[in-house]
């Protein structure tokens, strides 16, 4: 029986070029998400040798001073984002639901999607290359170097765009960790016992949630400056501005990008010294605090600046206080090795050198967060180090993950001697190309010239440089051979591991478990299905511990019956459902599944339909996604761009259709751990996890107006930059409007209730119209704003006229975008209302008004904001 | 249904509340030049705003049937928010 046949669930084997185009199945997308992010560490190491080359002697020509000004920023942008996060993305992806016990993450397509968008994005920025140049304002993006004065390359605004879309791509996967973490959880998993890797993603997207969205904002006005001519960074203040949001999220950032390591540096600890963290609940509390602390010393990037002393006081103490916790772990780490008894395998080596370069990495960062010293070091090569060994650390941890879980992702061993002659070159060249540059440090950042005296230092670190980027030949040709030939492993190949990845087989099945995982025992076991249980076939009795190997086999020989009817049994899960369908357990004497027609659609974890793993949406999306942009990055230049733009917006109106319309079931786990979030659907905790971050990107709009205003003069603001004063009236109707259209949708809802499809679709209709009312209200006073004529502005006042207007038609036009996404989504609903598609179930219903509730709430700011005060 | 009269009256206060602030506008509170009653003005219309949103979120968007986790989840957006624009602000004061 072909899988076509069972059931129409057709979903190709690893072995088909078709299968990594569909699939939506957490271990494929990690997958994914790991190579891809090697990719781009291979392009950003490339660059990184080219600085190198330049930098062999003083004032060397090898590159131009333009070409090394994007070297140094492409470098920077691709493995900071493009590397160092989704290389963690693709762990997390792959671990996580294994860790935690669910099957899959909440939302499978989303999940795919957010791949694509980070692969696109990437592409978009490979793109900028071909355009005249690529950015070369610095990976910190300062104003006004970033501004379409000083870059008037068109690749300029698409590596604006690509971290736009990687953004998306961020957020996507941000929401639906945090929805499967808070939700999916196996039965008696408390949070707090989550293990350290699981924990340290969790607290990565809370971060990532927050900090991403400030980020996207300052992006998306840096876009808008490009493309529209607002005056933002340009004005008064502009430059402090930029800094302030690019470092609320840069902060942040350089926790997001630790965590994950530290999280499988604890992992790894734990199992190659068999000893539990010491002092667990301290290590997991001291996370938290960090992650709430990283949000609190973003000023520590600007001592430099004009912010008044007490706030760069305030900002040293923060930030000479979030050393602590991270000391308390450092001790941990360090104590459990005391405690332990250590072998030194491949992943721990690079955990431990991780654990090394981090301490260096934090003492050397402490003299940038004091203000004195910070004004001796700024700008220098101190920097420059400090954060290569703070991040490139971050980065060795995560290398200690890839040959930690290749076991697992492929069921093969890699080479242990490769391993740790990869160790070994890495760790040598990492510290002859890093450690120089602390004595180098007067050295000035971001220039290729130096004085003379620093020259054999600058060799050394040019040589280091070389030695660290040929470690990484041994590690592909290590894994790349071992995938074929390596040594086969059983499900665990640790001793000591203790987490649930190990108890099933490696890879694991698509559906992850062999029956439903539970820590209510205290320890981790799988309970069958009560299918089964009632069956009498299967019971309850816990499987082991998960350093047995027990879990697999009450899974009553279906694995092995699936192993003979597949072409490739390891990780084509789909096979399972036939070995189930096929009869080799209890699960055929259940009348609920005995029939013919559920047996094509049955699962092995009982009745129902199936999961769906299979769409071809996400990726046409993504690709639509990824020509729009890049069309509208020349938008301005006309010509191909314009085709371009229309050809990506029609195939995105396309993507976004056939990705609404398709079904696609995912089943919610019925017994799962789902504190504090229970009783919330998936659906609607992942709607509001997403409004809060579109609080962070609304707020980091209006907080940008805040502060150009004040930095401008509060009433100055008002006498100068505005034309007309107090505009209240247009301001006013549109909040009627919007508060009219809120209402229509609660009505729709109590519509609903009381079976009333009419009340449904008028309820609908009334919305869309009193939404289209607003754009309509809103178009014809920006309309009149346009041609206003007076003394001061006798052009109008337009989008570029002054920072205002910049801020007016900017922050509104943003309001009005969102309005556009929700009047979309009314056109899709209202035919299925009336069709009668909301009656049984108003939740879709429910979802579009937390949305559309949403942006009212904005408007009832937006409107004192800039129409009366 | 008792969820439908609850709904309407809200509906009805937003809408007064709405009015409100632009009736503080009218009354010529909101003075550049006289600092005095311009910053109650600008008070007086903020809070107004603040208890908007908070009627729509609490009712409309059913927060108040929801567990508190949610509600903390939205403040703790909300909160990001707002400490970058007040941190901001007060550094070039
Ligand atoms: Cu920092």
């Amino acid at each position: 029986m072909s899988h076509g046949e069972a059931g129409g669930h057709d979903f190709p084997p690893t072995s088909s070029v078709k299968r990594w185009f569909v699939t939506t199945n957490h271990k494929d997308i990690g997958i994914l998400y790991t190579i891809t992010a090697l990719f781009f560490l291979v392009l950003g190491g490339v660059l990184a040798m080219l600085m190198r080359v330049q930098l062999w002697s003083p004032g060397a020509s090898v590159l131009s001073a333009g070409a090394y000004n994007q070297a140094v920023s492409a470098h920077g942008l691709l493995m900071v984002f493009w590397f160092i996060s989704p290389f963690a993305f693709g762990f997390a992806n792959y671990l996580v639901p294994l860790q935690i016990g669910a099957d899959d993450l909440a939302f499978p397509r989303l999940n795919a999607m957010s791949y694509w968008a980070y692969l696109f994005s990437g592409l978009l920025f490979i793109a900028s290359f071909f355009q005249g140049g690529t950015f070369d304002g610095g990976w910190t993006m300062y104003a006004p170097l970033n501004l379409p004065t000083y870059m008037p390359n068109i690749g300029g605004t698409t590596v604006v765009l690509a971290l736009i879309m990687f953004i998306a791509a961020v957020t996507m996967g941000s929401v639906n960790f945090l929805t499967t973490m808070y939700r999916m959880r196996a039965e008696g998993l408390r949070m707090r016992d989550l293990p350290m890797f699981s924990m340290s993603i969790l607290l990565m997207v809370w971060m990532m949630l927050f900090a991403f969205a400030a980020l996207l904002a300052a992006l998306m006005i840096l876009a808008a400056e490009h493309l529209f001519g607002v005056t933002y960074f340009s004005a008064e203040g502009g430059t402090l501005l930029w800094t302030h949001l690019f470092w609320f999220f840069g902060h942040p950032e350089v926790y997001i990008v630790f965590f994950p390591a530290l999280g499988i540096m604890a992992e790894c600890f734990q199992t190659f010294t068999g000893q539990r963290i010491v002092g667990r609940k301290w290590f997991v509390l001291a996370m938290v605090l960090v992650a709430l602390q990283s949000f609190v010393v973003w000023m520590h990037h600007m001592f430099l600046t004009g912010i008044n002393l007490e706030i760069k006081t305030l900002f040293m103490i923060t930030t000479i206080g979030i050393s602590l916790p991270f000391d308390l772990m450092v001790f941990s780490l360090i104590y459990t090795m005391i405690k332990g008894r250590i072998r030194f395998t491949t992943p721990f080596l690079f955990s431990l050198g991780a654990l090394i370069l981090f301490i260096v990495g934090g003492i050397t960062g402490v003299f940038l967060g004091a203000v004195v010293l910070d004004y001796e070091f700024r700008g220098t090569y101190w920097v420059v180090a400090h954060f290569h060994y703070v991040m490139v650390g971050g980065a060795t941890g995560l290398f200690a993950g890839i040959y930690y879980w290749f076991p697992k992702m492929t069921g093969r061993m890699y080479d242990e001697f490769l391993g740790k002659v990869h160790f070994a070159l890495y760790f040598v060249g990492f510290n002859l190309l890093y450690f120089p540059l602390f004595v180098a440090w007067e050295t000035p950042r971001r220039v290729f010239d130096y004085a003379p005296g620093l020259t054999s230092w600058h060799q050394v670190a040019s040589i280091g440089g070389f030695v660290l980027g040929a470690s990484f030949l041994v590690m592909f040709y290590n894994l790349f051979v071992s995938l074929a030939t390596g040594e086969e492993v059983g499900e665990n190949p640790w001793e000591y591991s203790t987490t649930a990845e190990w108890v099933v087989s490696s890879p694991p099945p698509l559906e992850n478990f062999p029956g439903k995982p539970s820590y209510s025992g205290g320890k981790l076991s799988f309970r069958d299905e009560p299918e089964l249980t009632a069956d009498g076939s299967g019971d309850d009795e816990p499987a082991g511990s998960p350093s047995t190997d027990g879990g697999t086999t009450t899974d009553g020989g279906l694995a092995s019956e699936a192993s003979e009817t597949s072409s490739d049994p390891r990780s084509d899960g789909g096979v399972r459902t036939e070995g189930a369908a096929t009869g080799g357990t209890g699960l055929v004497s259940d009348p609920g599944t005995a029939t013919p027609a559920a047996a094509g659609t049955g699962t092995a974890h009982g009745g129902g339909p199936h999961a769906d793993h299979a769409s071809f949406w996400p990726f046409v999306v993504c690709f639509a996604g990824f020509l729009t942009f890049l069309g509208v990055s020349g938008i301005q230049s006309g010509g191909a761009y314009l085709g371009l733009t229309a050809v990506g917006g029609l195939l995105s109106a396309v993507g976004f259709v056939g990705f609404a319309s398709e079904s696609f079931y995912v089943p919610e786990p019925t017994v799962a751990e789902q504190w504090p979030f229970g009783g919330v659907e998936n659906m609607k905790l992942g709607m509001w996890t997403f409004l809060a971050s579109d609080v962070v990107l609304f707020g980091g709009f209006i907080g940008s107006y805040l502060f150009l205003r004040v930095a401008n003069g509060w009433i100055h603001w008002h006498h100068e930059f505005v034309p007309e004063a107090h505009v209240t009236f247009p301001g006013l109707v549109n909040t009627y409007l919007l508060l009219a259209s809120s209402f229509a949708v609660v009505l729709s809802l109590v519509a609903a209730h009381r079976n009333s499809r009419r009340g449904v679709v008028a309820s609908l209709s009334v919305t869309w119209l009193l939404g289209v009312g607003f754009l309509i209200n809103k178009g014809l006073e920006w309309q009149h704003l346009f041609h206003v004529s007076t003394d001061a502005f006798p052009n109008g006042w337009n989008v570029g006229t002054n920072v205002a207007s910049s801020t007016f038609y900017l922050t509104t036009g943003l309001h009005g975008a969102h309005v556009v996404v929700g009047l979309i989504m009314l056109l899709y609903m209202i035919p299925r209302a009336w069709r009668g598609a909301y009656l049984d179930d108003d939740s879709s219903i429910e979802y579009f008004g937390l949305y559309w509730h949403f942006v009212d709430i904005v408007w009832l700011f937006l409107f004192p904001l800039f129409y009366i005060l | 249904m008792a969820r439908f009269k609850l709904y309407t009256a809200i509906f009805v206060v937003l809408m007064g509340l709405s009015t409100t602030q632009a009736v503080v506008e009218r009354t010529g509170m909101v003075d550049f030049d006289a600092p005095g009653t311009y910053w109650t003005a600008f008070g007086v219309i903020l809070v107004l705003s603040f208890v908007k949103a908070t009627f729509v979120a609490t009712y409309y968007m059913h927060l108040r049937w929801e567990p508190r986790s949610v509600t903390y989840l939205f403040l703790g957006g909300l909160f990001v928010a707002l400490a970058l624009t007040t941190a901001a602000a007060y550094s070039i004061l």
